[in-house]
């Protein structure tokens, strides 16, 4: 189109235009098998990907129940969006979830990894594999395993605490410890996917350095926090950037394990996007949820990039 | 004089074939057809009964239709349906769908109009049926099963206790009798998780007064109806004096809990007693038994709805006349939906079926009572009542999530019912 413009506009280069046209037709055709070999993901990416989301942007503006006619409504959902008490609980729960469980699991991660990594431990292998093996395990498997023990009445944990003479907890039963138990069931099945993370950026840090300053008289823990921490920061705000990703796009977890309760404590974005579609049938408003995300996600990672970047200028 | 007689004559005789006729469906005199070439595609939830259909009789009236069924977890029934229905394609010849669901199908315009095809049947179905199934004097479904409500109570725990359970006749009489029940035995006299609400028993007792989330024009009743904050106060009495066990459904503390037993009734439908006798509480044999539904008022309703289904035929099906004969022959003929009752207790909606003597045997599970006969009782008097609409899905969720607060002590019974009702209006754009 652009090019097109270029064309009459500037007529009295249309030599230059035109051979640069031809230059790019012939690059395509030389390029053709790679092109015809990588195309299949391009294709499926506009198939699968690229149409919904722009069909989606489409559909936020009607409402539709899936079939039938499409209504248009303007910006109908998304004026609706701002006073839906539900949809804003959903964003808070996504929130309060990354504070309980994304700090902890980060900082368990490096400490694990700069563990496995320094050659405290023997047998590093079966220790890496160990810690990432909940990673491999079926989160519906996991989810409901986790329901059981947590269970208030019958629950192995609070069988556990009732003989060493605590008092049992409302694991699934109370709003923020609902929360809480979802946010174990985070760590659990994250944890070791971050820590092979942090291994792989640790792998980095040259050794120099270490030794330098265990040379002046570091301690472990100096090192760790003065040397560790500040070199692997690139990699920590990358795992904290997926971690955002992953907690507003959280789905099965507290699908299993609460079913969003109780009084929707735990219940999350994408389950909102989910129930509006296929409990409640408005595909209009779920489209609008779904943008409204998105650009809620897109600002939150650039915020923490811009808060931990700040520090290296 | 003579013709006056013979006239009378001529009317006692047309009376007595009226009476006789009565008791017969269309479908009790189908003829076999060989003529009909089909094969059916048949959707249904794992569970719903479909899978104990007589369909070897059906075989035999109708040798050239091919029956292919497809039983999946309940949700999923109802999502392919939906991605199909989007789709364009997909759709199966007939499925059976939960009248909690069935609005919203129908709403979709997917299926197919079967008013002319189940008028005939119109005075032999469960009348509270139709209401479902209906829109504009149009019918989309055949009923299949109902879900009629009676009290579950157990009687080594009643004995224990020293309560006749046929003293129980108003809610308030249950409430006093909760009471002696805790104080004699210590057990809890119903399962009603607080935190974990679902809202199903909060609609069987609306449902038993008639009342529901709307009334008859559509409208928001839940703030508007002293009966319905009645209710709501009653449930938190439960909870507030410590005669209620909290677990939450559908889990096995739950089933335990009616097992062991921990709990000393249970409002249910009659689905349920199926439940406690196949696997929830087999070995409790002779120690269940059933009676009816407290009323509110001396004199007033016993009965109560939960569940029940209904068979569609979808407008993309292009052998309608041969589903058509399956859904007329399941639910229509007498034997069919008895020979069903008796192979899964899915109870028929269908009420020539209750004349048959298998409905007046006494149960020795219930000790040797005669618990269908309450069940097809309750079943005919069961009131209509605005529960299951277009949007029950989001309304019970907004309810459960109140009633959750108000179990927890969050807020008050009219404030849980009033948040609940402004969310409605402000989802739904009801009034």
């Amino acid at each position: 189109m652009s090019q097109l413009r270029t064309t009459t506009q500037a007529p009295a280069t249309p030599g230059v235009a035109g051979a640069r046209k031809r230059g790019a037709l012939r690059a395509l055709w030389r390029h053709r098998w790679p092109l015809l070999f990588v195309s299949p993901f391009f294709i499926l990416f506009a198939v699968f990907a690229l149409y919904p989301i722009v069909f989606s942007l489409y559909l936020s503006f009607h409402e539709w129940r899936g079939i039938g006619a499409m209504r248009p409504v303007g910006l109908a959902n998304y004026s609706r969006l701002f006073t839906d008490r539900i949809f804003w609980n959903a964003m808070q729960n996504a929130l309060l979830l990354f504070f309980i469980y994304v700090p902890l699991m980060t900082f368990l991660a490096v400490v694990i990894a700069t563990m496995l990594h320094g050659g405290f431990l023997k047998l590093q292998g079966m220790w890496r594999a160990l810690i990432f093996m909940p990673h491999l395990t079926s989160m519906v498997a996991a989810g409901f395993t986790f329901r059981l023990i947590l269970d208030t009445h019958s629950g192995f944990a609070n069988r556990a605490l009732t003989l060493l003479g605590a008092s049992p907890i409302p694991w699934l039963d109370d709003m923020w410890w609902a929360r809480i138990s979802l946010g174990l069931l985070m760590i659990w099945a994250w944890l070791g996917y971050n820590t092979i993370i942090m291994l792989a950026g640790l792998q980095t840090i040259p050794t120099e350095v270490n030794e330098a300053a265990a040379v002046d008289g570091a301690s472990r823990v100096q090192v760790f926090f003065r040397i560790t921490v500040p070199l692997l920061k690139p990699v920590i705000l990358f795992a904290v950037t997926l971690s955002i990703i992953g907690t507003f796009q959280l789905f099965t977890e507290p699908y299993i394990l609460t079913g969003g309760g109780p009084m929707r404590a735990t219940e999350t974005p994408v389950m909102q996007i989910f129930s509006s579609t296929f409990a409640n049938m408005r595909f209009g408003y779920a489209a609008a949820m779904s943008y409204v995300y998105f650009v809620t996600i897109v600002v939150l990672a650039i915020v923490q990039f811009r808060l931990v970047s700040r520090g290296d200028r | 004089m003579n013709k006056t007689v013979t006239q009378l004559l001529v009317m006692l005789i047309a009376l007595l074939l009226v009476g006789a006729a009565a008791a017969q469906t269309p479908a009790d005199a189908l003829e076999p057809n060989p003529d009909l070439h089909a094969t059916l595609e048949i959707w249904a939830w794992q569970g719903s009964g479909v899978d104990t259909f007589a369909d070897a009789e059906f075989a035999e009236y109708y040798p050239n239709i091919q029956l292919n069924y497809v039983l999946r977890p309940t949700p999923d029934t109802y999502q392919q349906i939906q991605l199909a229905a989007v789709a364009g394609g997909g759709l199966p010849d007939i499925s059976n769908i939960e009248d909690s669901h069935l609005r919203q199908f129908l709403e979709l315009g997917i299926l197919h109009d079967l008013t002319d095809r189940v008028e005939p049947y119109l005075p032999f179905m469960n009348e509270f049926k139709w209401g479902h199934v209906e829109r504009d004097g149009r019918y989309y479904a055949m009923p299949n099963d109902s879900g009629p409500v009676a009290l579950f109570y157990r009687r080594d725990i009643f004995e224990r206790a020293g309560v006749d359970p046929e003293g129980i006749e108003t809610w308030a009489d249950y409430y006093d009798a909760a009471f002696v029940i805790m104080e004699e035995t210590g057990v809890p006299m119903w399962q009603q998780a607080g935190a974990r609400n679902s809202g199903r028993l909060f609609e069987i007792l609306m449902w038993q007064r008639g009342l529901g989330y709307i009334d008859e024009d559509g409208n928001v009743l839940l703030d508007r109806d002293e009966g319905i904050l009645e209710i709501l106060e009653f449930m938190g009495r439960f909870w507030d004096d410590g005669l209620a066990l909290d677990a939450e459904e559908w889990t096995d503390a739950w089933y335990r809990n009616f097992d062991e037993p921990n709990v000393a009734t249970h409002p249910g439908a009659v689905w349920m007693g199926t439940f406690f006798k196949s696997w929830i509480a087999p070995d409790a044999a002779g120690n269940w038994g059933v009676i009816r539904l407290p009323a509110w008022e001396p004199g007033g309703s016993q009965a109560s709805n939960d569940g029940g289904s209904s068979l569609v035929i979808f407008e993309q099906s292009t052998q309608k006349e041969a589903a058509w004969a399956y859904v007329e022959f399941h639910l229509g003929r007498t034997a069919s939906q008895v020979q069903t009752f008796i192979a899964s207790d899915i109870f028929p909606s269908l009420e020539t079926a209750y004349d048959h003597p298998y409905f007046s045997e006494p149960d020795p599970y219930y000790g040797g009572q005669v618990v269908r006969r309450i069940f097809t009782d309750v079943v005919q008097e069961i009131p209509e009542a605005g529960i299951y609409n277009v949007d029950y899905q989001e309304m019970n969720g907004l309810m459960a999530e109140q009633i959750q607060r108000f179990a927890t002590g969050q807020v008050s019974a009219s404030e849980a019912l009033s948040a609940a009702a402004r969310e409605i209006r402000s989802r739904t754009g009801r009034r």
